[in-house]
């Protein structure tokens, strides 16, 4: 089980000589990739388990964040997210490189967890201990269960079409593709049907939102208040559902206060968050169809497991 | 609201209440008019008696100072320092009253403690390196509407004012305002208490017609402010709220009375018009989009301007609107 986990947890990918395995190790990394022609050299480094990096087919990701590109004119206030989730969506058995340096990495991390990547991470030593810790944190809460949607999006391919998707998941709407219509989603989105004609994607923001009015905000699993740049994943879990919220201005601003809404009634809940310390959540609420709560603070990764 | 003067208006002028030059306001010519405004408000003899009508010891009084063109422009810390000293007159314990706002870094900009008796509170909604947090307000208040598709739909209230104050106290300061073409009562008293409130403008539209008298009834707010005083020693007419451009600013020398923040913000909104056309500006209800622009043009303005927002204000009961059954009393000092 042990085995199963640290391979499903990102790797570390580092192409700096041997003698840095000490800063590795301070750090608090336990396990690393390095280039293939490096892997003899770094065979004797102790104290860390050493695999070889195979990047041929690999696909490159953005480094995650926020861009706020205060001084250019748009159509929106709303920060930019350099997200990388519809890509993992849209590739489920693919194998995925980000190249994140600083705290950055620690984001990239959590990323690829929470989207269920099989994912290498390359960064600078700035981003060593941000990363361990994201890593720690993956391996205390273990792993996740299957994702929970509202939304069975029916993708095309086209680039058209993986931007409303980027869309749909930066605006946590939660979304899964699917080959054909599922009967468990509460809604299923043809892309280029009738209903949702390609044309419209030419305004992405706009089919986003168009699908968010079909959905509802009354019948979404999961609602977030109190920030832009959060997204938010749930995933199921034994007894309830586990919540993943991502700040992607993390690496430069942790945020004050997250208002969350999950739909089902979860009286029982554990917070387990990179960098803050542990807290109960408040203002906790269990009503007739929701369960909300607080979370005080949030650097750039925390997990929410809710239990009935 | 509007409280037990519906449609009623006291207005109090002091040649010597505020020097136009270091826009200092004169604290012995604050306290009086202070008292003529809530004895010609309320009748009373004894001033003691007019705060009485409103608040009691045992209150835990919130101030609603407006700070958003601070320092510039905001209520004055001699004005609120009047009114912190009539609530101790009558037995209110310092430690009960709170001067409150949404913004740390415009409310410490006035350095309100200064001018206010020890034990006083001082607090913003929002922290000088947290601004947009949700943590001061309360997460069970809120108006939930979404105005241009934006994923955060939740308006909360500022939590001291729903766990907190017993009574409110409202005291904005006279401006234009270029979304809601004037800020006054209203407006103080809804977007300065609840969060996630600037998602209502965008481009050259605003929500504010409907927003604000919204806002304003929502409970505890509405029965939990029982005096407004409108600040307009000095006042802006144009550019508002914030007052970047000095030549936008002007000096009734007035301090205002009334329960009723739609037949206050009604006189207010005959003020800065009043003013506009004396300096050749456009209305307040010009709609025109060719007016739409960078206002250092007095001609010109960044959205088209909802003044009707008042009078919608009154239609969900919150006072008097009607200029025919607005009394409006003056006294001159």
């Amino acid at each position: 089980m042990l085995l199963l986990l640290a391979a499903a947890l990102p790797s570390l990918l580092w192409d700096g000589p041997p003698d840095t395995a000490a800063t590795l190790r301070q750090a608090g990394i336990e396990r690393i990739q390095v280039p293939a022609a490096q892997y003899e050299s770094w065979k004797s480094a102790g104290g860390l388990a050493v695999e070889a990096a195979h990047p041929d087919g690999a696909i490159q990701l953005s480094s995650p964040g926020v861009q706020y590109r205060a001084n250019v004119a748009s159509a929106t206030t709303t920060p930019w997210l350099v997200g990388n989730g519809w890509r993992i969506l849209r590739n489920p058995r693919g194998r995925f490189i980000y190249d994140a340096p600083g705290a950055k990495a620690a984001l990239a991390a959590a990323e690829a967890s929470c989207f269920g990547a099989d994912a290498a991470v390359h960064t600078d030593a700035a981003g060593l201990k941000p990363f361990a810790e994201i890593i720690s944190m993956l391996r205390a809460i273990g792993p996740n269960g299957p994702p929970v949607a509202d939304i069975g999006f029916i993708d095309d391919g086209s680039p058209a079409a993986g931007e409303v998707i980027n869309l749909l998941v930066r605006d946590n709407l939660l979304v899964k593709l699917v080959a054909k219509p599922d009967p468990a989603m509460k809604l299923n989105v043809a892309f280029g049907s009738k209903e949702f004609p390609k044309e419209e994607a030419g305004n992405p923001p706009m089919m986003a939102h168009d699908i968010r009015g079909h959905l509802t905000d009354e019948r979404r699993s999961l609602r977030i208040f109190g920030s832009a740049v959060v997204v938010a994943r749930l995933t199921a879990a034994p007894d309830g559902v586990r919540v993943h919220l991502l700040n992607y201005a993390g690496a430069e601003r942790k945020i004050d206060g997250l208002r969350v809404r999950v739909l089902g009634r979860y009286p029982k809940s554990h917070v387990t968050a990179a960098g803050s310390p542990a807290d109960e959540l408040l203002d906790y609420s269990v009503d007739t169809d929701a369960t909300e709560f607080t979370i005080r603070e949030l650097k750039t990764y925390a997990v929410i497991d809710l239990a009935r | 609201m509007p409280g037990p003067f519906p449609g009623r208006v006291v207005k109090v002028h002091s040649a010597r209440s505020i020097d136009e030059e270091s826009r200092a306001a004169n604290p012995d010519a604050v306290r009086q008019m202070l008292t003529a405004g809530m004895l010609a408000l309320t009748g009373e003899k004894r001033k003691e008696d007019a705060w009485r009508r409103f608040i009691s010891p045992r209150d835990v009084v919130g101030i609603k100072v407006n700070c958003s063109g601070a320092p510039q422009i905001c209520t004055h810390p001699e004005v609120v320092a009047g009114i912190v000293e009539n609530l101790t007159a009558i037995g209110v314990p310092a430690s009960q009253i709170w001067v409150y706002e949404r913004f740390a870094n415009q409310l410490n900009s006035v350095n309100y403690p200064r001018y206010l008796p020890d034990g006083v509170h001082v607090e913003a909604a929002e922290g000088e390196y947290s601004r947009g947090t949700v943590l001061g307000y309360d997460p069970r208040t809120y108006v939930e509407t979404s105005f241009f598709g934006e994923d955060d739909t939740r308006s909360n209230l500022v939590r001291i004012a729903a766990e907190r104050f017993t009574k409110i106290i409202n005291v904005p300061n006279s401006k234009e305002h270029q979304a809601a073409g004037v800020t006054g009562c209203l407006k103080n008293i809804a977007y300065g208490n609840f969060s996630n409130v600037a998602r209502s403008h965008k481009s050259s539209k605003t929500f504010t017609y409907s927003f604000i008298g919204t806002l304003a009834a929502v409970e505890p707010i509405r029965s939990r402010t029982v005096l407004q005083i409108m600040d307009a020693l000095a006042g802006v007419w144009h550019a508002g709220p914030f007052s970047r451009f000095p030549q936008f600013r002007f000096y009734p020398k007035q301090l205002w009375f009334g329960t009723d923040p739609v037949a206050m913000d009604h006189q207010l909104l005959d003020l800065v018009e009043a003013k506009r056309k004396a300096e050749g500006a456009v209305s307040l209800f010009d709609r025109s989009p060719e007016h739409l622009g960078n206002n250092r043009d007095p001609n010109r303005n960044a959205f088209i301007r909802e003044p009707g927002h008042i009078e919608y204000a009154s239609r969900l009961g919150l006072g008097v609107f009607d200029a025919a059954k607005i009394q409006v009393r003056e006294v001159e000092l």
